[in-house]
């Protein structure tokens, strides 16, 4: 629906599957990086318990991927979300899930066609997803792939609706 | 006893419209707003009217049970901000409701007789509980009640009989828990409302009693080794499921209701009675041969209906199904926003069609997490080109089952393990031809590099994907 | 066999306060050398498959990992020394060949260590080369005897003026007469050495290609034939003919901006190669032109090839058949006759001669050839770049020189001595990665360069690739520029065989007589 959100530039994660290594470090640094200390030793040695990271490897042999919130232009799980939790920031693009709002009904996980939204249980039961990490330059995860597998860059979202409008 | 408590800059007095009304809305649920924030895309200046018959800004309907269960207080259960009518600058109307329409005129009237002309107008008012006539009887009954049977005008007149839509209702079953002793609950209706409904119950640690009349419970979406695991959860708690049966007597006492007998003749106490049978389209304002209806409105792929300058869109009409590839009523929350953003960019001006949906739900009971998404009941046995790959641990409350017809994904139910159910509600969505990848699709561990390269770079977009 | 004759060659210690269990050394060792246990949440490391590559400790995001070398603990034998225990031991084992990869380690001269370079001081002021301009390009082919100019008449032709040996135009009125050989143009006297596709992985083919293709420079097939998806970068190409022919056609030939003849390898001479047929992938069959699976041999000789009349027979067919186009060379190993042999290829017709010393590269070469066959580059260089002067000569190739070029200084050292640009093969794979571990020939390179397991070839991300070696270019050019300019040279060219800006140190006379250079603390 071209209408909804107009051609806005934001910048978004790119996957180069192709490069790929399966190393699993964007999952690690991801957790970290939603980790309470966000110091890497203490964060996996004392914090992390439930913690999921929010960036997801999928891996078969010697094909991989990391693949995290694609922050859609026409974002199903917003539509889907029952609680006005899941947002999608019309000046930057990014899908947040509030926590404080969520109650854990999973719509956003039952529409959300990358799979990439997850429960976390560690506390209250909330929607787990990428927040693109707002408060940093580049997302962790792009920044620590040690193979560029993952770009941080500007994308125009209309060409991105266009091209998945085509194949519905 | 609970104080209703809204945020006073929620609520906002019946006033009079006067002039013309560019956008009138009627509906201020998921697909009212939804249109109302999609018109905002396009017209920015458009005058813009949101009506409601009740007396709340708008607040989610999903929520009401998260209310009752005390997940959700009355500051969180609004899923737009507060300053979402004066962002979109949006005139809202509560507590009206609307008497007729008349497309001709381009006038609606409401239930103070005011009119209120419009230039486009969405109808989006959603649905109605069902109530089943159920006779009553019990000690002085006629005394104080003046009718022996109940039905949709007067159930509220008995005590402790409730439905479960609006958040009005959520708060009188909450003030009712309060201030009376309930010993036992009876939920008629084992579908999504009652579900929904038993799971507010549960989590306070009430036991519940469910009357459901299929053989199973949740039975248009769920197959029996699903009900069975839900049922065998829900059972666990010490509450009862009464199957293949109904209530066929309501026994009230000083007006209100203490217990029931069941159409196999036992009786049960029951001092808190939920009617959930279900919820249908809310066509009373709509006079005969106005606008085509059906047992929703009949839309067109714009959402317009057969009036013309008059929309539709949400739990009130009848959208394509892409799978029974016919249109119907599919009350969810998803589809109405859908629904709702496509007729308000339509009205805006904008040419927009809707792609059609399918049904899906999600319950979680007991910490049970549960989906189940599109048609899920077909057998092998029922159509020629229909697979059905099971993962089915009872032990584990796990189940899986991915239906498949002439290679394509027609519905899943998930239970215990939901991880990544989106996958196939896009699968279907995108009617994915699966021959070749079958094999993976029902694993546990099904992700995007199991998928069709062609659809797995469709998702996975990027340069230098290779695939 | 649970009785063990040789002992791990490194150690790996796992600092437990610091490992957090995340297995990504686990998932990254192509030789199994970490194990998670669930059970336990730990991991454990075994020391005798670890090669050394320093993978793991690369990539650990808590720096947990330290991957050292161990002391072999033989008792102390200056004869039998540790590595003659290993090898033989290993030999007592498998009975066969001693297989080893990358150049020569062993500790012979290094003259490149043992040369100084010169400066200005008072009598020629140095140059500034960030402030006035400094040539570096330079024209690899042969060049004229002498060249004869005419006049033009009016504009007639002068665009033909202006391209010739890329000049500005601006003798509109003069063009050349002479015919000029077809030449290579390079913006830095350095190309990337042949490793073939198949030696390396496609990423690794790429990043050499694209970088050659965007600084302006070469790189060099191998024998691995030319992959279709490498044709757009064909300008920059060297594509090699060598005993076994491998992805030679017409259009191979037609690709390439000049064709090398490979006599030999510096890792390897007088040794032929081998490419097991597990690593004949689809792709590289296909580059290659011939079966999936099958070996790929490359015979010790040209069959075609067994005399200097040969050769030239194969350099005139090679230039007959792309139509006297461009530059044809032959690479031969650096051995103890090179500089007649040089002068042989020169007369042969060659455009160019490369030539490969003791210390090369190699994927895969027995270790007693690699370690004990040939001649440094450097003694090699002099002698060739010596030889072809005093046979007037010179000018008709030019000298191409490699086998371990390790920094900018090696290269204008090299450059003094008598060549015209070096090739440099393990500096580029060190820039991509590599960490000398010389496991190549086990195919099994974690840094995804030296292998054909499409598990480990992602690890290179040809992008990454490419930058890595532009940088390296651009680093390097700039140093020779800064060492030209601080000797008040403004050309490269003008140093090319300008020894005496070149001193030995700690060198014997004989060793100063063949290098042609006089001693350090001797004046001009």
């Amino acid at each position: 629906m071209q209408g909804s959100h107009g051609n806005k530039i934001m910048k978004n994660i790119f996957i180069q599957e192709e490069y790929c290594l399966g190393c699993r470090l964007c999952e690690i640094y991801c957790q970290v990086k939603h980790s309470k200390s966000k110091k890497i030793i203490k964060a996996f040695k004392k914090e992390l318990v439930d913690s999921l990271p929010r960036v997801l490897v999928e891996e078969i042999g010697y094909n991989s991927f990391a693949i995290q919130c694609r922050h859609c232009v026409d974002a199903p799980c917003e539509d889907a979300c029952i609680s006005g939790a899941m947002v999608k920031n019309k000046k930057t693009g990014v899908v947040i899930c509030n926590e404080k709002k969520c109650v854990g009904c999973w719509s956003c996980i039952m529409v959300c066609p990358y799979g990439v939204i997850k429960r976390d249980l560690s506390a209250k039961k909330i929607a787990s997803k990428c927040d693109l990490c707002e408060d940093e330059d580049i997302p962790v995860c792009v920044k620590n792939c040690p193979n560029e597998a993952l770009k941080f860059k500007e994308i125009d979202q209309k060409e991105l609706v266009d091209d998945r409008s085509e194949s519905k | 006893m609970i104080e209703v408590k809204v945020n006073k800059d929620h609520k906002v007095s019946n006033k009079k419209i006067k002039g013309i009304v560019d956008y009138l809305i009627i509906g201020n649920s998921a697909s009212g707003l939804a249109a109302a924030e999609s018109i905002r895309e396009t017209d920015k200046k458009g005058r813009l009217v949101v009506i409601t018959e009740e007396e709340y800004t708008n607040y989610s309907k999903p929520l009401i049970t998260y209310y009752l269960a005390g997940k959700v207080d009355l500051d969180n259960i609004y899923f737009k901000p507060e300053s979402f009518y004066k962002d979109n600058n949006i005139e809202l109307l509560t507590s009206t409701n609307i008497k007729s329409i008349d497309p001709e005129k381009q006038e609606i009237v409401t239930g103070s007789r005011d009119k209120i002309n419009y230039k486009k107008l969405l109808i989006a008012s959603g649905g109605r509980p069902i109530v089943p006539g159920i006779k009553i009887s019990g000690r002085s009954v006629k005394a104080a009640l003046p009718f022996d049977s109940i039905d949709g005008s007067n159930y509220s007149d008995v005590g402790g009989i409730f439905t479960l839509t609006t958040l009005e209702d959520s708060i009188r079953i909450k003030n009712y828990i309060e201030k009376n002793e309930i010993k036992s609950i009876t939920i008629l209706g084992g579908g999504l409302i009652g579900l929904k409904s038993a799971e507010a119950f549960l989590e306070i640690g009430l036991k519940i009693n469910i009357v459901e009349l299929a053989d199973r419970i949740l039975a248009a979406t769920f197959d029996s080794q699903a009900s069975g695991i839900i049922e065998n959860a829900i059972e666990s708690t010490g509450s009862r499921i009464y199957k293949n049966n109904t209530i066929e007597e309501i026994f009230v006492d000083s007006g209100k209701v203490y217990g029931y007998r069941l159409r196999d003749g036992r009786e049960n106490d029951c001092d808190l009675l939920i009617l959930a049978i279900g919820v249908s389209p809310d066509l009373g304002f709509i006079k005969e041969g106005m606008i085509d209806t059906n047992r929703g409105i009949k839309v067109d792929s714009r959402m317009k209906t057969s009036a013309e300058n008059v929309y539709a869109a949400g739990d009130i009409i009848e959208g394509l199904d892409i799978l029974l590839e016919e249109n119907r009523n599919i009350a969810i929350w998803p589809l109405a926003v859908r629904q709702g953003r496509i007729a308000g960019s339509n009205m805006a001006g904008n040419t927009v069609d809707y792609e059609g949906g399918f049904f899906m739900n999600s319950v979680e009971i007991l910490d049970i997490p549960s989906i189940s998404m599109g048609v899920t009941n077909l057998s092998m046995q029922d159509d020629n080109g229909v697979e059905i790959k099971k993962i089915f641990k009872p032990d584990q409350n796990l189940y899986r089952k991915i239906v498949i017809k002439d290679d394509k994904i027609i519905g899943v139910i998930m239970i215990g393990n939901i991880e990544r159910a989106g996958i196939y509600s896009g699968l279907i969505r995108n009617r994915i031809d699966l021959s070749g990848v079958k094999e993976n699709i029902y694993r546990e561990d099904f992700g995007i590099i199991h998928l069709p390269s062609e659809y797995k770079k469709h998702l996975v977009v990027g340069e230098g994907i290779e695939v | 066999m649970a009785l063990k004759l040789t002992e791990s060659e490194f150690g790996i210690e796992r600092d437990a306060e610091k490992c957090i269990s995340c297995q990504v050394c686990v998932r990254q060792c192509s030789n199994d050398v970490h194990d998670f246990d669930s059970d336990d949440d730990t991991i454990v490391s075994d020391n005798q498959s670890c090669v050394g590559c320093h993978r793991c400790e690369s990539m650990c995001p808590t720096g947990a990992l330290e991957v050292k070398e161990r002391e072999a603990q033989f008792k102390t034998n200056a004869n039998w020394s540790p590595e003659h225990l290993k090898n033989l031991y290993k030999q007592a084992d498998a009975g066969g060949v001693m297989l080893t990869s990358m150049g020569s380690d062993k500790p012979y001269p290094i003259y490149w260590d043992h040369i100084l370079f010169n400066a200005s001081q008072v009598t020629n002021p140095s140059i500034d080369p960030l402030r006035e301009p400094m040539e570096i390009k330079t024209f690899i082919g042969k060049k004229s005897n002498k060249l004869e100019f005419e006049k033009v008449h009016g504009d007639e032709d002068k665009s033909q003026a202006k391209n010739i040996l890329g000049g500005t135009g601006k003798v509109s009125k003069i063009r050349l007469k002479s015919k000029v050989s077809p030449q290579l143009e390079l913006s830095t006297p350095i190309i990337f050495s042949a490793m073939s596709y198949g030696s390396i992985s496609f990423n690794a083919c790429k990043s050499l290609a694209a970088a050659s293709s965007e600084f302006g420079t070469y790189y060099n097939t191998g024998e691995g034939g030319l992959h279709q998806d490498l044709y757009k970068y064909a300008k920059n190409t060297i594509v090699q003919v060598a005993s076994g022919r491998f992805g030679v056609d017409i259009d191979y030939l037609n690709k390439g901006a000049a064709i090398e003849i490979k006599i030999g390898q510096g890792a390897k001479p007088g040794i032929g190669g081998h490419l097991p047929g597990e690593k004949v992938t689809k792709d590289i069959s296909n580059t290659r032109m011939i079966p999936e699976g099958t070996d790929a041999i490359s015979p010790a000789p040209h069959h075609d090839i067994y005399s200097i009349e040969d050769l030239s027979q194969l350099i005139h067919a090679l230039k007959e058949a792309t139509e006297w186009t461009k530059p044809v060379g032959v690479k031969v190993s650096a051995v103890h006759n090179i500089a007649p042999i040089a002068s042989g290829i020169v007369r042969a017709g060659a455009d160019f001669v490369s030539i490969d010393g003791l210390r090369g590269g190699t994927g895969a070469a027995p270790q007693v050839t690699r370690d004990n066959v040939g001649i440094p580059i450097e003694l090699a260089t002099a002698s060739v770049d010596e030889r072809l002067r005093e046979e007037g000569i010179r000018h008709q190739a030019s000298l191409l020189v490699a086998g371990s070029i390790r920094s900018s200084s090696d290269v204008i050292k090299a450059i003094a001595l008598g060549a015209d640009a070096v090739y440099i093969g393990t500096a580029a794979l060190i820039a991509m990665g590599c960490h000398l571990c010389q496991k190549c020939y086990t195919g099994k390179c974690n840094w995804g360069i030296a292998t054909q397991d499409p598990y480990l070839t992602k690890r290179l991300n040809p992008e990454i690739g490419t930058r890595r070696l532009l940088n390296l270019l651009r680093a390097w050019s700039l140093e020779v520029k800064e060492m030209l300019g601080g000797a008040g040279i403004n050309a490269i060219e003008s140093i090319r065989g300008n020894r005496e800006h070149l001193r030995g140190i700690s060198l014997s006379d004989r060793e100063l007589d063949i290098l042609g250079i006089k001693h350090a603390g001797e004046p001009w």
